[in-house]
């Protein structure tokens, strides 16, 4: 006597454009027949905020967090109230996926997809079957993800840099007693950067008067979250790559290359809320631990 | 009880018309043999064969595992041949060889969060490090954590060489364990944990193998990966391969996956799990577009520059070559040479001061150390050389590069060694200058020369460059060689080289060199003579003409170097076997090859002591049977018996050797005229006399003397015959019933037989000895030694010697006899017929049928009535033959005899059948008399 409720999307990778529908099927599974009030399907799609705890106190981060900005929102009936028959049954479904019409100011439209740290924004299809009042609803629910239609590519905007002591502007640790001789050069192809392809650039050792441990290419995300009391703007990691393990070769390039993660990044937004933007660090780390960076905003792009 | 009979010999007409008694058979010895066998096809036949023989061929043990390896690697997946090379097959010879040859007794170190045991490494401690803006607080929480979490990771220490292998083995089925129960992320971890340990070069010279044994792992994660993708996509269609997957019948969910996978790869941290995951999983990029691959592999080419470990980075290189190759076959050559190319631009980071440091700690040598990089260039160049472009141009060009690098040692061997020999001959001159500008601080030398060595001996008659100038320039580098060792080593191959390109002066000329060069060098040879030997095998197999060795001046001191007695015996018979294996004509006449070779046996002899094993003995022996057999003086025979006379006392140890020698002997007194002089075939007969007494085994004394007295007596030395058989009937008691051949008791009496008849043949020949006071003196005495035996009397060997003897006295009666030496006065001349002489006979006869006629009752006494019904037929046929039928009692004797047969057993037999129709067939009267008795006999009973 167990009924299940499933979604089952058509496309396997679940992503979808603006414009475009999604299909698919709502399944039950049931070893008897069901009694029902009506099977209903919602679409929703939202932004969730967080205040840091480091820029507003503690309490306040969590009575003022932000309250979600809804995105989208539909809902439809699959099935009037009724009776479904033992066994398996798919009751296919399509809605169209397409930003609200009436637009309230600070609407910033259909977002892609992206998990933060203080910002979310996620899409749900969410599918509940009414019962007799005695029995709870049945739900099921079923992410799905947004992505932009894809633009035609900007122009690649490469960046050199030097890294030596001279252009270092040395933390605020104090002074070193003695920075090592070094020279390296890096580059990146381009600042804005394509999400489907990787990142790439290289990175030159050409002189270094002690031994390297490691270098890494680290990317960050800066999310910044405002609302009338004010804003938080935090940059945490996504992911940290290695290119060069050991003390690498002098004045060899080493291709720097990193794939970026899906969900964890997400075309570079800026909206009335909140803002999500990207910054890539090249470490260079010594034998005695010492760390070199240069930080290189980026800009993300849905292009091809 | 029998009736006394009195034999009666029938004496024989003149023997004008031949006419043997005879009786038809069927079947004989000699009758061809038809084997009538229905053909159907030939490959049927050896299906049969190979089926039938299977269960013999059992694989040796070692064998297997071999074999096993190979099966595993050969999966459908790889098999799709490939035109020209075969990367799969040679990458399993060199995994084969990698795992053999670099081995270590060190302790070795595992760290890994899914083995049981070893104490726990905090995780986090060394990524906290790198992130370096985590403040206190949070890094202590994460330690925290670090303690409670399952996964943390543990590091055992202390592990040896198999242990390791265990463990290593044990991750592997772990990931397979994992992958089955749908934990796919754990199988993941597992292999990213696995291609981590690569990192470490602690234990430097095991990590050839190490690596070998880590990516076979990671190949079973690829494959992994693979299967399931393809399951996704074609389900079960075993057809379906890397190589015909068309991305465009990729299902979506399947390419959803594969992505995912490569998106978990891409995200890995540190740089060398993430390189090898990615190799590992190189071949699914099929299922997303096949146009990735070689960009894929491209990238992953300059991606390896980041790994600073110069070790570290060239095995990664070969991972990389060896997947390409899988994936690409013919198409991966240009991946091999760009790596080639890289690791060429990387080629200084080998000889850093940091990684000197490094080795020297883990207190190897440099050319030990250099020596992890060869598999790894090796297998690097090998692709390299498949590719289209001109291979003596790439030498020519990687030769350049050698000249202006710094450290080329490495690299030049692994050239000289990966390249083909055609192409390394053209070359060699330019090749030897280089070693010889570098001479006094090269590492691997000895590797370089050994390989160039080896390419010029392939060369037949290779005169394009000026072999002697080759060699000059060789000798003036090796001879300034410190490690003697090396020196060995190196000389091995140019000594082939020197063999067959060079005359035999030069060929002396260096192995004086050489024998100088081992007394400089102030150790004792001893030390090297496992390498002295390799030196001396391949210069005696590869020298066109061997005597021409043992004629050089410096070749007996060279082998003479050695002192320890083993070792000059290892040295010996080494010589010796492939002297005789490649020496081609029957017979060694120079008097220096002799002597040399006579002095390396006498060597061999000595070593033989109490305590050596028989198989060990018998090499030796048989060696030296060869020698002697083999030396001649051609018509010197005084000299040949003087030779054979040395010998029996340089080798009085080997009985086998005195065996050859009595035969050697006795060949050369039946070659010798009588013209030439008596006292040689005399001298011949004393030695054998002589000689045949200090062997061990009875038997074989035995028939050394049958043929000693034989020999004796073709030579009319009668006097020598007499003493050798004498000697024989002496032994006849002595000879056991069953002797020891190669571990196996066997009966002695079908050889025993054998002789005695033999024996029995020979005395027919022999005149008497008229001196003694007996009539047929040697006959007697063995008859007397037969009765002294107490022989069972139902022992067939027994009865049919009887017979023979029986046979043997009826002919001696005869006034001319069968068969005459004509020089030898037989005792049909020497008697004529005397009546004593044959009344003494047909007194042994009487006596001998006698005793058959005991036998026969002691037969049926035992109930072995088919041994009875025989011996009554044999004896029967011999009545009628050799006896005189006329006599009455020789008449009732043969038929008593026929009675007793038919007694016995119905006269449906052959032999009775055959004989009856004889005796029917014969028309003398007493044939028709004793039928007619014979049929009323039967009528009666």
């Amino acid at each position: 006597m167990s009924t299940n409720l499933n979604i089952i999307l058509k496309r396997a990778s679940k992503v979808y454009h603006e414009g475009e529908t999604i299909a698919g099927v709502a399944v039950v599974e049931s070893s008897s027949d069901v009694r029902h009030e009506g099977l209903s399907l919602v679409m929703e799609g939202c932004v969730n905020l967080q205040l840091s705890t480091k820029n507003v106190g503690i309490f306040e981060a969590f009575s003022n967090s932000i309250k979600p900005i809804n995105l989208i929102n539909t809902c439809i009936e699959l099935a009037p109230p009724g009776k479904i028959p033992v066994g398996v049954t798919e009751i296919p479904f399509e809605m169209p996926l397409r930003a609200r019409q009436a637009v309230s100011p600070g609407y910033p439209g259909l977002l892609e997809t992206y998990h933060g740290v203080f910002v979310n924004i996620m899409y749900t299809l969410k599918c509940s079957m009414k019962r007799s009042f005695l029995n709870k609803p049945l739900n099921a629910s079923c992410q799905f993800f947004v992505q932009y239609k894809q633009q035609e590519p900007a122009p690649a905007k490469p960046v050199r840099c030097e890294i030596n002591p001279a252009t270092i502007r040395a933390a605020a640790a104090g002074p070193r007693a003695a920075m090592p001789h070094f020279q390296i050069y890096a580059e990146i192809d381009s600042t804005v950067c394509a999400l489907d392809k990787p990142l790439t650039g290289k990175i030159r050792v050409d002189e270094c008067s002690v031994a390297i441990r490691s270098i890494e290419l680290q990317l960050v995300r800066v999310e910044t979250c405002g609302c009338a009391e004010g804003y938080s703007k935090d940059a945490t990691e996504i992911q940290n790559i290695q290119v060069g393990e050991g003390d690498v070769r002098r004045g060899r390039d080493l291709p720097l290359y990193m794939v970026l993660p899906r969900l964890f990044t997400c075309p570079t937004t800026t909206t009335v809320n909140f803002k999500i933007e990207f910054e890539l660090n090249i470490a260079v780390i010594f034998e005695d631990d010492y760390l070199v960076t240069e930080n290189f905003p980026i800009l993300l792009l849905r292009s091809r | 009880m029998p009736v006394y009979y009195d034999w009666t010999s029938a004496k024989k007409g003149s023997r004008s018309k031949h006419v043997s008694p005879s009786f038809e058979v069927s079947s004989y010895p000699l009758k061809p043999t038809v084997i009538s066998r229905k053909e159907q096809s030939t490959t049927s036949i050896i299906d049969h064969i190979n089926k039938w023989s299977s269960g013999f061929e059992e694989v040796d043990p070692l064998l297997r595992f071999e074999q096993m390896t190979l099966e595993e690697d050969l999966n459908p997946l790889e098999t799709e041949t490939t035109e020209g090379v075969n990367y799969s097959k040679a990458w399993v010879t060199r995994r084969a060889s990698i795992l053999n040859k670099y081995t270590t007794g060190e302790k070795l170190t595992i760290v890994s969060s899914y083995l049981p045991g070893g104490e726990k490494v905090s995780t986090f401690s060394a990524l906290i490090r790198q992130v370096s803006n985590l403040n206190e607080k949070v890094k202590h929480r994460l330690e925290q954590l670090d303690d409670f979490d399952e996964s943390s990771v543990r590091k055992t220490m202390g592990l040896s060489q198999q242990e390791f292998v265990t463990k290593i083995n044990m991750l592997n089925d772990e990931i397979k364990k994992a992958w089955e129960t749908e934990q796919r992320v754990k199988a993941f971890k597992i292999g990213i944990q696995c291609s981590k340990l690569l990192s470490d070069i602690s234990v430097m010279q095991f990590y050839p193998s190490k690596f070998i044994l880590i990516t076979d792992t990671l190949d079973t994660f690829g494959n992994l990966v693979f299967n399931r993708l393809k399951d996704k996509s074609f389900g079960n269609n075993t057809l379906v391969n890397v190589h015909n997957i068309d991305p465009r019948t990729v299902p979506e969910s399947a390419k959803e996956t594969c992505q995912n996978w490569m998106y978990k790869m891409a995200s890995i941290r540190e740089l060398l799990p993430r390189l090898y995951m990615e190799m590992a999983l190189l071949k699914c990029y099929v299922f997303i577009s096949k146009d990735e691959i070689k960009p894929a592999i491209a990238r992953l080419t300059t991606m390896i520059r980041g790994i600073g470990n110069p070790l570290v980075a060239a095995y990664l290189r070969v991972y990389l070559c060896h997947n390409a190759s899988k994936l690409l076959s013919k198409g991966s050559e240009e991946y091999f040479y760009s790596n080639l190319t890289e690791s060429l631009e990387e080629y200084q980071q080998i000889f850093l001061p940091a990684m000197k440091k490094k080795y020297e700690s883990q207190l190897l040598t440099q050319d030990k150390y250099l020596n992890l990089y060869v598999p790894a260039l090796d297998w690097l160049l090998f692709g390299a050389l498949n590719s289209n472009k001109c291979k003596s141009d790439l030498l020519d060009e990687y030769l350049q590069r050698c000249e202006h690098i710094e450290n080329s040692e490495l690299f030049l061997s692994c050239l000289v060694s990966a390249f083909d020999s055609p192409t390394v001959i053209k070359r060699a001159p330019k090749i030897l200058e280089m070693v010889q500008s570098n001479a006094d601080k090269m590492v691997l030398m000895n590797e370089v020369l050994t390989s160039l060595g080896e390419h010029l001996c392939k060369t037949e008659n290779y005169r394009q460059v000026a072999s002697e100038s080759l060699i000059q320039t060789w000798w003036k580098i090796a001879s300034g060689m410190k490690s003697t060792n090396h020196f060995l080593q190196v000389l091995e191959s140019w000594l082939q080289f020197a063999c067959t390109n060079l005359s035999t002066q030069h060929v002396n000329v260096i192995l004086r060199g050489t024998i100088r060069y081992m007394v400089k060098c102030g150790k004792p040879a001893d030390e090297f003579s496992g390498n002295f030997q390799f030196v001396v095998k391949r210069m005696l197999k590869s020298i066109p003409d061997v005597e021409e060795l043992f004629l050089m001046d410096a070749f007996m001191p060279l082998l003479e170097l050695v002192q320890t007695s083993s070792a000059r015996t290892m040295m010996a018979k080494t010589v010796l076997s492939i002297f005789f294996t490649r020496y081609n004509s029957v017979h060694i006449e120079d008097h220096i090859v002799i002597s040399s070779l006579m002095r390396l046996c006498t060597i061999l002899h000595d070593s033989i002591n109490a305590v050596t094993v028989e198989d060990e003995s018998k090499i030796c022996g048989e060696l030296i049977n060869k020698f002697i057999q083999a030396v001649t003086y051609q018509d010197n025979l005084e000299r040949q018996l003087n030779f054979y006379v040395e010998c029996r006392s340089s080798f009085i140890k080997l009985d086998t050797v005195l065996i050859t020698l009595v035969h050697a002997v006795n060949g050369l007194s039946a070659r010798a005229s009588p013209a030439r002089g008596k006292w040689l075939q005399r001298a011949c007969a004393a030695y054998c006399f002589v000689t045949v007494p200090s062997l061990h085994c009875t038997l074989t004394k035995t028939q050394l003397y049958l043929l000693s007295g034989q020999v004796a007596l073709l030579n009319n030395c009668i006097g020598q015959a007499e003493a050798n058989f004498k000697a024989l009937i002496g032994l006849i008691p002595d000879i056991p019933d069953y002797i020891l051949e190669d571990g196996q008791k066997k009966p002695t009496h079908v050889k025993v037989g054998g002789i005695l008849s033999d024996f029995l043949s020979t005395l027919l020949l022999l005149p008497d000895n008229v001196d003694s006071n007996c009539k047929a003196y040697i006959l007697s005495g063995f008859i007397k030694t037969m009765e002294r035996i107490h022989w069972k009397k139902t022992e067939p060997l027994y009865y049919s010697t009887l017979l023979r003897t029986l046979d043997l006295l009826c002919e001696m009666t005869q006034e001319h006899y069968a068969h005459q030496i004509e020089s030898v006065l037989s005792n049909d001349k020497l008697y004529g017929g005397d009546s004593e002489f044959i009344d003494v006979l047909e007194k042994y006869n009487t006596n001998i049928c006698q005793e058959l006629l005991v036998v026969l009752k002691a037969l049926g006494d035992n109930k072995e009535t088919k041994k009875q019904y025989n011996l009554a037929l044999e004896l029967f046929w011999r009545v009628v033959r050799r006896g005189d039928l006329q006599q009455r009692p020789m008449m009732s004797l043969a038929a008593n005899l026929w009675m007793l047969a038919q007694k016995v057993q119905d006269s449906n037999n052959k032999l009775a059948k055959a004989i009856l129709s004889a005796l029917q067939a014969d028309n003398s009267s007493q044939s028709r008399q004793l039928l007619q008795k014979l049929e009323e006999g039967v009528k009666n009973t």
